[in-house]
């Protein structure tokens, strides 16, 4: 994959984008997805979804369809990597403890 | 202008807007926020939301940018790439982001000019009526009975008139058995002191205490003023030699503590009582006045 596994601010913004994956991690959801699991505003979402994607934690790939057949634009979608599902455990398990990560 | 114009119009704004976004987004990563962002836009209901997304978008775009900036890590791979090294995640990620920080810095700002603010009612308050605070330590002129509480230590100056005593003749029996007659002992009572003495009752002295410097904050945010009668015992150098007693209060709990503090901290500076010139322990009251003067 050629990323890293790096460390990742955490904030309630993140936290949410997460748990809207961690509904089903094997998930493949686009923006408008995350954003109706979290409500999250664009200019809030698409950063964070880049910042977990640049730190590994992300995968994303076009929707598979042609656009001009299909008459819109493809899609991206973002998937959790093994690594990324890990540290979000984490994460939200330190959060529980009362330790945020 | 038909109402499907005006949605298809609203639309083309939208659209237009995201581009424009895009455009500004940093390169390799142009044209795949514009793709995404438009495919995410026609997934949102109702033209509201959608000028909500495209407005977002360009928020979305100076973030992206400034954390592109901030990582200084060239953008590798094509709008296409999985991979790019956009990231504003660094490996010694501070405690406190820089949005935190600016909002400490304000929420400082705005408690430092509460602060300010507060202070300066303060002061207004306490000084702006500017009522200085008098200090009336009254001295009553009353005879005191010292004898009762003093004890040995006093002298005895005060005549007390002895009531007389009229009683009738007592017959004792002498072992002879005759009659004796005792004479009317009121004739021989002990004799009347009509030895009179100069008394001058002490008081307050020079470097007593005043009441402003006692004067309680509550009592004064309150307006609270009244006088305090208060029972000192000093010994012949003005020193107390036992705890001062309210014996009238002011009506406010305060300035009776604040009185009975005063007359303790004035201890040394009580002027004694004197007889024939003479300073001599003696038990007093005397007033202080918690004035407010407009």
């Amino acid at each position: 994959m050629g990323k890293q596994d790096r460390e990742v601010r955490m904030s309630l913004q993140t936290m949410k984008v997460l748990e809207a994956f961690l509904e089903n991690p094997t998930d493949q959801l686009s923006g408008a997805e995350v954003h109706r699991r979290s409500r999250l505003a664009s200019g809030t979402l698409y950063p964070i979804l880049l910042r977990l994607e640049a730190a590994g934690w992300f995968v994303s790939r076009w929707e598979s369809i042609d656009p001009s057949s299909a008459g819109r634009p493809r899609r991206r979608l973002y998937r959790m990597t093994p690594t990324g599902l890990k540290r979000a455990g984490e994460v939200f398990a330190s959060f529980s403890r009362g330790v945020f990560a | 202008m038909t109402s499907e114009r005006m949605l298809d119009w609203v639309d083309g704004l939208g659209q237009d807007v995201i581009r424009r976004a895009a455009r500004r987004a940093p390169a390799g990563l142009s044209e795949r926020l514009e793709e995404e962002w438009l495919a995410d836009f026609l997934e949102r209901p109702g033209q509201f939301s959608r000028l909500r997304f495209a407005v977002g978008c360009c928020w979305a775009t100076s973030v992206i940018a400034y954390n592109h900036r901030i990582a200084a890590v060239p953008v590798t791979g094509s709008a296409s790439a999985q991979v790019n090294s956009f990231g504003l995640v660094q490996n010694n990620t501070p405690m406190v982001s820089r949005r935190t920080m600016t909002f400490l810095l304000v929420a400082c700002l705005h408690a430092a000019a509460l602060y300010a603010l507060l202070v300066t009612v303060t002061k207004e308050v306490v000084h702006a009526p500017a009522p200085p605070l008098q200090n009336h330590v009254i001295t009553e002129h009353r005879p005191v009975d010292v004898t009762s509480s003093l004890g040995p230590t006093i002298r005895d100056p005060v005549p007390i008139p002895q009531p007389p005593i009229d009683m009738p003749p007592i017959e004792s029996e002498s072992t002879e058995g005759a009659a004796v007659r005792v004479d009317d002992m009121s004739r021989n009572t002990a004799p009347t002191l009509t030895t009179t003495v100069n008394r001058v009752r002490g008081g307050p002295g020079a470097g007593f205490p005043i009441a402003e410097d006692f004067y309680p904050s509550g009592a004064l945010f309150r307006g609270e003023q009244g006088i305090a009668t208060v029972q000192a015992c000093v010994d012949g150098m003005g020193r107390l030699i036992s705890n001062p007693t309210l014996i009238q209060s002011t009506g406010s709990s305060r300035l009776d503590e604040a009185a009975l503090r005063l007359a303790k901290a004035g201890s040394g500076h009580y002027r004694a009582s004197t007889e024939d010139g003479h300073p001599v322990n003696s038990c007093y009251p005397f007033r202080i006045r918690f004035d407010l003067r407009n």
